[in-house]
């Protein structure tokens, strides 16, 4: 980043933000590719580019039931397609959206065979399909493929360099080249025309070309701690090992007398008794999820003996729990 | 060899370090050099297209390189924190949003202060917000806007603006009228410096209808050097404004957006739904920082320099420029040719180029670039790239494409 050459890429003079985008791109298998300043706006310049004619107040959407895979059943979605336009009651169907890694299911990677049927019902309908791929490279390293193989399902995906990548900022966009000319154009409107951006699209650079093969001790790391869940005794957490693909975890507390909020609050507090039992303190930091789960997500900043850590912390807060239950019996 | 035969390139111009009455040695100046075939200096580009081609010095790039970082969306970067107290601070606001371009401060401030449907803004025929902003407000914030004329000095007729104030609301013909927006410096009408008593006068007009006041201040710090102010003695007059910290004061990337602590709030979500969340963004607030600390005197030079290149138009003999010296106020100069049968497009086409028989008659081809502008005229910026003896170089040719027109006249005659 110190020594990235840079130029005014609102004009398209930075050289290193062009070689990030050329080089992703090709790493995609995409005509062309964008350096947005989040996932966030990558997924909206999208929706807005995609959705070209939207002249009033916005893109109208509806959904489909997310299964516990992150895929969606086929029947459902194709009951969503509309097909009553131009009759004004009917809004005109255009974009499918998939995400992948799923996150709010837990780091799922979505089945190629499925971003096919989709893709060939997207094709069928005269839809175009975008992939939310923030964690992509996690579901191409689960999968032992190119991600060019993931997203050749798609016309078009938003992937993040911030986050299991390590950049400090930033997403790219890819998709054919007139979509990508439409999105600079939404990218300027929102305010994402940023001007010597090659400082962190350098940054970016890196992630892609040396910062996806280490997402597998992640992964590693995931799984580790999820056997140790399942090995607590007596046992007190449930967890899905199949369900375990990537980066992120989703688990239960089986006891109702612990709920996700009081877990993840003992996991990050320093208890009673915590140094002189484990030697040291340990905060493990999570954040209680939906339907009642708990989520925790490895990422670069977490080594093995991080993880290792987290289990004695876990153990900690399991067996001073089952203490507390004994001694109110 | 032949001049014909010299490559007429668009130059990138590549990073330089030299040292300019200062040992601070933050800024690039000079344009870009590029050695012929015999090693010697042929050609030296002057970039005068706009201040935001500015690009970081060894002291920005060293502040970046070693930011403390965090993850910004939740609120846990120092080095972001840290320049937004600065600035917030400095501006004698109460808090303040560092975003990634002045459009999306500007957005953001439309979206915060016009919050229902049916609302309406009122904004300058020429500002930047509602000319170069790809209609944002509407396409974006669903928020109509209509304008009042823009005066030479960047200001508005007071009655006229009063006129635009909409009284109907809340019979349902009627929009409800929420704001106002100034821009300081102005830049289309040449980076005017807009009066303090015109922001007092329109901040109480606002105040007396119930109207928020935002200024568009991407160079408002152009404005407090002019003025020979605090930035804050300008500020004081506004609810709201957005700043640039890419532009003159040479960050990469960035603006700050400050106001009142509710009204940031409100920023921070609209920041966040327009895909303005940066995660450890205190890699390029670090730059900021310095900005606003360090690179807001050097202000000064750029100003002298506009003016100097301004009163060698003026001296051009025989004359062939018009230029208000009078509007020449801080790094934006618009002048115009007074010659028909030169064109704006025509003349900054040839500033561009290097010419023939130029590096004979100066001793090197020089390129400035710069753009035809509204009504027929042409505008230069000046920036910390360019240094007094860039402006020099501007100078002579300009002076050497005057004549050779000239030249070209007497010769069809």
């Amino acid at each position: 980043m110190a020594e990235a050459e840079v130029g005014d890429d609102v004009k398209g003079e930075d050289p290193t933000v062009n070689d990030l985008q050329k080089t992703a791109a090709e790493m995609f298998g995409m005509e062309a590719a964008l350096f947005v300043p989040s996932g966030t706006m990558g997924n909206l310049i999208a929706v807005m580019a995609h959705c070209r004619d939207a002249p009033l107040a916005g893109v109208h959407a509806t959904t489909v039931t997310t299964r516990p895979d992150g895929s969606f059943d086929l029947k459902q979605l194709e009951s969503k397609i509309r097909h009553g336009y131009p009759d004004p009651h009917y809004p005109r169907s255009r974009l499918i959206c998939v995400e992948n890694t799923h996150n709010i299911q837990g780091g799922r990677v979505l089945p190629l065979h499925f971003l096919q049927d989709v893709r060939a019902l997207a094709d069928q309908h005269g839809l175009a399909l975008h992939m939310d791929g923030a964690r992509v490279m996690n579901a191409a390293v689960a999968q032992g493929v190119p991600v060019a193989a993931i997203l050749q399902h798609v016309h078009t995906a938003s992937v993040c360099l911030s986050k299991g990548l390590g950049a400090p900022v930033g997403s790219v966009l890819a998709g054919p080249q007139d979509f990508i000319s439409r999105a600079v154009r939404c990218r300027k409107a929102l305010g994402g025309g940023m001007r010597q951006a090659g400082i962190i699209a350098a940054a970016g650079k890196l992630s892609l070309q040396e910062m996806v093969g280490r997402l597998e001790e992640d992964h590693h790391n995931v799984k580790t701690f999820a056997q140790a869940l399942i090995d607590c005794q007596p046992p007190l957490f449930a967890v899905d090992m199949a369900a375990v693909e990537t980066n992120i975890l989703r688990f239960r507390v089986e006891d109702p007398t612990l709920s996700p909020e009081e877990f993840c609050a003992r996991m990050g507090q320093v208890g009673e008794g915590e140094e002189a039992a484990l030697g040291q303190g340990i905060q493990v930091l999570m954040y209680p999820h939906v339907e009642n789960s708990i989520r925790a997500v490895w990422h670069l900043g977490i080594s093995p003996e991080d993880t290792q850590l987290a289990i004695q912390k876990m153990q900690f807060v399991a067996s001073q729990h089952l203490k507390g239950k004994v001694e109110t019996q | 060899m032949s001049l014909r035969a010299f490559p007429r390139l668009f130059l990138r111009p590549r990073q330089q370090l030299r040292a300019r009455g200062s040992a601070r040695g933050y800024y690039n100046t000079g344009g870009a050099r590029y050695a012929g075939p015999g090693g010697a200096v042929h050609l030296r580009v002057v970039d005068l297209r706009s201040d935001t081609v500015t690009k970081p010095g060894p002291a920005m790039r060293r502040a970046m390189a070693e930011a403390e970082v965090g993850d910004d969306v939740k609120g846990e970067d120092p080095t972001v924190n840290d320049l937004q107290k600065t600035a917030a601070e400095m501006f004698g606001m109460e808090a303040a949003l560092f975003v990634p371009s002045g459009t999306m401060g500007n957005l953001i401030a439309v979206m915060a202060h016009c919050r229902e449907r049916g609302d309406e803004m009122i904004v300058g025929d020429l500002s930047h917000l509602h000319v170069y902003e790809q209609g944002g407000s509407a396409q974006l914030a669903g928020v109509h806007a209509t304008t009042v004329t823009t005066r030479p000095d960047g200001s508005f007729d007071l009655k006229q603006l009063e006129s635009k104030i909409r009284h109907g609301y809340p019979d349902p013909h009627y929009p409800r009228s929420r704001l106002i927006c100034v821009e300081n410096t102005h830049n289309i009408q040449g980076g005017r410096v807009l009066p303090l008593h015109f922001l007092q006068d329109v901040r109480a007009l606002a105040d007396q209808h119930g109207l928020a006041l935002h200024m568009d201040g991407a160079r408002v710090m152009n404005a407090a050097v002019a003025q020979g102010v605090p930035v804050a003695a300008i500020l004081q007059h506004v609810h709201t404004a957005s700043v640039c910290l890419s532009k003159g004061l040479g960050a990469p990337v960035g603006s700050v957006l400050a106001g009142p602590q509710d009204f940031i709030s409100r920023a921070v979500r609209c920041r966040k739904a327009l895909g303005g969340g940066m995660r450890q963004a205190g890699i390029i607030a670090a730059a900021g920082k310095l900005s606003l600390q360090e690179m807001v005197g050097r202000l000064e030079e750029d100003h002298h320099n506009v003016k100097t290149f301004a009163q060698a138009l003026i001296d051009c003999q025989p004359p062939l420029f018009a230029v208000d010296m009078a509007a020449v106020e801080t790094n934006i100069l618009r002048f115009r040719v007074e010659d028909p049968t030169l064109s704006p497009e025509e003349f900054c086409a040839r500033m561009g180029q290097v010419g023939e028989g130029e590096e004979a008659a100066l001793g090197q081809g020089i390129q400035v670039l710069m753009y035809p502008h509204v009504e027929n005229s042409i505008r230069a910026v000046w920036h910390l790239g360019i240094s007094p003896e860039d402006t020099q170089l501007a100078i002579q040719k300009m002076q050497f494409v005057a004549s050779q027109h000239l030249k070209g006249k007497v010769e069809t005659q």
